[in-house]
């Protein structure tokens, strides 16, 4: 039955069926009037439901001001001429008709709708499992291997099922090439999964540019909510593997000595959304001259309440709360459970060193010169 | 010519030849006071107008701000997120609260529902006038919460981050919500015993005009579903004064709960605002096709059928929000059901333009528009009741521009379509008809561009309430934003049109449209008591008495020659069905 309706429906969009052959073996159905690529493998359901409607909306829609328009016209009163007398008040089978055969379409398209959702809300038994953390305003993956990532990377042909929570207001995470969505509440799990065949490769700064899906939130949470986007990266199994295992080991791989100008920048792009190096007020405070700052704040810095400057930015990072920078809301989110020693140890020598880098980007200036 | 006008049989009614000129309900006293005070329901029902109308300039200027906003990605006219969060908040919560739920029942219906039932007034006038300024104390509670700091919730509240959002002004405004509610609530309870104590001889239930029946099944919605509005609203007070935790799930309460609560209000709002803007097209259709309306029982039971079922379809706002999956099926299949009487009342509405005599007036081209507009707002509706295209769908543009083809092209397009037909009534003078289908055709056009490109980006992906945006989504953004100017023009000349008849427009006749309600067989503007007598009625959609009179340029119902008014009448040849 489906099958049918599917060729059906193709066979009326012509140019979308000619567009599905082009590209079937190349890659995900792409781009149209209506949609955006079909990159997973639910989406071409979703899809066949959207153009199902559309042609029902197509149609009924024409009907419907196709014989307004025509009815205005013919019966359209004259200066001078006597009202028409002779029309009907009304046709108890016209009714029935027009009542029942909605009904009938409604039913169809519910049913439809249904089976697509069914296939989404349960995920298959070997899916590959990613911990999702949704905060004010950033996302924070973690995969199996206690890897973790900023943008989501996932493993081609394989089902992949999030498994969500949020640690503050309700966000809502979607990748629209997917079409899939699922709310994140706070105080409950809630999960979503899909799959993905077609690969994207991962981005690398010298490699070809690569685009990966959007990934938004799309839970109205306050002031970040439309910069809490990100990227979703496709790799091919071996590249997958390879990913895992480097992005677990990567701040372990860098030398003690290079920690800060290689590994603070990567880690600053995740603070950078609201705070600034080169002076200027964010959401929260900008780390221009913070080692000077925070000596000087009265009964807070260093040897004060804090022994030294690195305590104090290492609470400031896991416990933001205890000690609230005047003027600014406590908004800034923990990153405990995120930022480990060796993390907090990069953006420490990162804030020491901030001459030298970009105070607008926060690039390694002396890397460009050599 | 006076003699015709008088009915040559049975009782005398309240003709623009019957009384002194200058006995209207605007001229029957005078003085601040003398509005302040008033218990008449036509000085409310203009009171509520204005007042409304004020709201609406007010959140269409937020709106403006919005569009502007989104011109290009990143800052454009405001570099804070949070003054944007802020505007699309205002605009929403000044919309639905301040303009869309009041302007139909409120102030059309408050204006000529008793003048329609050839009563006096509405059963309580005093209840009437206290409504009236619950909704003034809700306003300024609005206004407060702007002086306060402002709400940047959304206008939907959701928690935890209406409860925890530092910005100050969230209490007063939903302390405002919930007094506006009250409001309502008075309203729809007044119109309820109105309809049912106050009906004229002859006007049985099925003898009701559309608009009643709209405005009857409204009313009940209002008394039915927006306690839980005020009890939802209050709980969240309480939540954000003391944290009582019950939509804290730190606290073992639930924020899904609060959608629940909210929602079970707040589809039901949606037909607050939609089914008396049904009401309004199938009269304005009906009299200015000069025939009887097609399926009259259907369009009364449907809005009745549509009442009930929307107490049941709250939950298809929350397809995504992890209610489950059952719960889910549930609400898609239930929303499914609203869709039939909605369609029946396209059809009927179409019909009844076949074989008609179709005077093409400024409300009529409203009426048109509206059929255009709810019928590309109702069927959009189809994609979103759908369980998988909703997921894609949901919290997108896509949401956005099916709501406003719904509220905005139907609910408030009926509502200015319906200022148009009972302007005349209400003020006594015509407006430059050239000018105001010319302001319709602007405001038509402006709506298309602007919402029909929000489809397109919501079926890309574009998620609501963004202030910044991928650099893909820009050019539908600008088309959009320039539609909302195109708009913005078009009220603009609806506003000088009608403000300036006032000022010189042509005086009106009693009947200019051809109605056969009663509100048509009294002065325009009606005098204070409206009439002195209860005139009877007969079959309002039975247009063949009504009779066009060259002198006065406007229409006279002939109940002389309606067989059920005057026995004697010699019978039609049009039978009744
Ligand atoms: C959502 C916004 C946000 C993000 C993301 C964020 N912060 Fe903050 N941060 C704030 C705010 C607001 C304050 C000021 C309030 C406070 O002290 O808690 C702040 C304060 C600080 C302070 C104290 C600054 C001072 O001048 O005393 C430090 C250190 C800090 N953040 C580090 C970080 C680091 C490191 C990251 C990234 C890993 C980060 N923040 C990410 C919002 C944020
Ligand atoms: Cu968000
Ligand atoms: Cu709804």
């Amino acid at each position: 039955m489906s099958m049918t309706l599917q060729t059906l429906t193709h066979i009326a969009s012509g140019a979308q069926a000619a567009s599905a052959f082009a590209q079937a073996a190349a890659g995900p159905e792409p781009a149209n009037f209506w949609q955006p690529v079909a990159a997973s493998t639910n989406a071409a359901a979703v899809d066949f439901m959207w153009d199902f409607i559309n042609w029902i909306c197509y149609f009924f829609f024409a009907l419907v001001v196709a014989l307004m328009v025509y009815f205005v016209i013919k019966y359209r009163h004259r200066a001078g001429t006597a009202f028409r007398t002779d029309y009907p008040h009304h046709n108890t089978p016209l009714e029935l008709t027009w009542s029942i055969l909605p009904t009938i379409l409604v039913i169809a398209i519910f049913w439809f709708g249904f089976k697509g959702y069914l296939d989404v809300t349960t995920a298959p038994k070997n899916s590959f499992e990613i911990q999702v953390q949704a905060q004010k305003w950033a996302w924070n993956f973690k995969y199996p291997n206690g890897a973790q990532s900023d943008d989501l990377y996932v493993p081609a042909n394989r089902p992949v099922r999030l498994v969500m929570r949020s640690t503050d207001v309700l966000h809502s995470l979607y990748i629209p090439d997917f079409r899939v969505k699922k709310d994140v509440v706070p105080g409950r799990y809630s999960t979503l999964w899909f799959q993905c065949d077609y690969p994207t490769g991962a981005p690398s700064e010298k490699g070809p540019k690569v685009d990966g899906h959007h990934l938004f939130c799309t839970e109205y949470c306050g002031t970040g909510h439309s910069n809490m986007n990100r990227k979703v990266y496709v790799l091919a199994e071996a590249d997958f593997t390879q990913w895992l295992s480097d992005q677990s080991q990567w701040l372990d791989k860098i030398a003690d000595d290079e920690l800060y100008f290689k590994a603070g920048p990567k880690l600053f792009a995740r603070c950078q959304q609201c705070h600034s190096l080169d002076g200027s007020a964010g959401i929260g405070p900008s780390w221009k001259g913070i080692v000077e700052r925070v000596k000087a704040y009265p009964n807070v810095g260093e040897g004060k309440q804090y022994p030294t400057f690195e305590d104090y930015i290492r609470t400031s990072i896991l416990v933001p709360g205890e000690y609230v920078v005047p003027g600014y809301a406590n908004a800034m989110p923990t990153f405990k459970g995120q930022l480990n020693d060796r993390g907090i140890d990069a953006v420490i020598g990162f804030m020491k060193h901030l001459d030298e880098f970009d105070p607008k980007t926060g690039k390694y200036l002396k890397a460009a010169a050599k | 010519m006076s003699t015709i006008h008088l009915p040559t049989s049975g009782q005398i009614r309240d003709t623009i030849e019957a009384r002194p000129e200058s006995d209207s309900y605007l001229t029957h006293t005078r003085g601040v006071l003398s509005w302040i005070f008033t218990l008449d329901h036509k000085r409310i029902g203009l009171m509520y107008m204005w007042s409304v109308l004020g709201s609406f300039l007010l959140g269409g200027i937020f709106a403006l701000l919005v569009r502007t906003e989104l011109l290009t990605p990143g800052p454009t006219i405001t570099s804070s997120a949070d003054t944007y969060n802020q505007w699309f908040t205002l605009h929403g919560a000044i919309m639905v609260f301040l303009v869309i739920i009041p302007s139909i029942p409120a102030a059309l219906g408050n204006f000529v529902l008793p003048v329609m039932m050839g009563a006096k007034d509405v059963a309580f006038p005093r209840l009437n006038l206290f409504s009236y300024y619950l909704w003034v104390t809700g306003a300024l509670c609005c206004v407060l919460s702007l002086a306060m700091g402002g709400f940047d919730t959304g206008w939907t509240f959701y928690t935890p981050y209406s409860t925890t959002t530092s910005a100050g002004g969230v209490i007063p405004v939903l302390t405002g919500a919930f007094i506006l509610g009250f409001s309502s609530i008075f309203t729809g309870l007044n119109f309820v015993v109105t309809v049912h104590k106050l009906r004229p001889p002859g006007m049985t239930w099925f003898r009701m005009p559309l608009f009643l029946w709209a405005i009857y099944a409204t009313a009940i919605i209002q008394v039915l579903a927006t306690p839980v509005l005020g009890i939802t609203l209050l709980l969240l007070i309480v939540e954000r004064t003391v944290n009582i935790g019950i939509f804290n799930p730190s606290m073992g309460g639930d924020p899904v709960l609060y959608q629940h609560f909210f929602w079970f209000y707040s589809h039901p709002a949606v037909y607050i605002m939609i089914l008396p803007a049904m009401g309004i097209i199938s009269d304005i259709i009906a009299i200015n096709s000069h025939r009887h309306i097609f399926g009259y029982r259907f369009i009364a039971f449907s809005s009745i059928a549509i009442a009930m079922f929307s107490f049941l379809v709250w939950g298809h706002h929350m397809f995504t929000s992890g209610q489950s999956a059952l719960m889910n099926t549930l609400f898609s299949a239930i929303s499914f059901s609203v869709a039939i009487p909605s369609a029946v009342k396209v059809f009927n509405w179409v019909a009844t333009l076949y074989k008609g005599s179709v005077s093409l007036t400024t409300p009529m081209w409203y009426a048109l528009a509206f059929l255009f507009l709810f019928t590309i707002g109702g069927l959009t509706g189809l994609h979103l009741a759908t369980l998988n295209t909703d997921v894609h769908l949901h919290d997108t543009y896509f949401v956005v521009a099916h709501f406003h083809y719904v509220m905005m092209g139907s609910a408030l397009i009926a509502m200015v379509g319906g200022l148009h037909h009972w302007w005349p009534k209400m003020f006594g003078r015509m407006y430059n008809e050239k000018l105001g289908t010319a302001a319709c055709f602007v405001v038509f056009i402006g709506f298309n561009v602007t919402f029909f490109t929000q489809f397109m980006l919501g079926a890309h992906g574009m998620p609501r309430r963004y202030y910044d945006y991928q650099p893909e989504f820009q050019v539908y953004h600008v088309i959009s934003t320039i539609g909302s100017y195109i708009m913005a023009l078009g009220f603009g000349m609806t506003a000088v049109c009608l403000v300036s008849s006032l000022f010189g427009g042509k005086k009106a006749p009693a009947n200019p449209w051809g109605g056969r309600t009663l509100e048509w067989q009294c002065a325009s503007p009606p005098p204070f008591d409206n009439f002195a007598k209860t005139p009877r009625v007969a079959d309002p959609y039975d247009f063949s008495v009504v009779k066009w009179d060259e002198k006065t340029q406007g229409y006279w119902v002939d109940d002389a020659a309606d067989p059920e008014m005057n026995p004697n009448a010699p019978k039609t040849a049009h039978a009744h069905h």
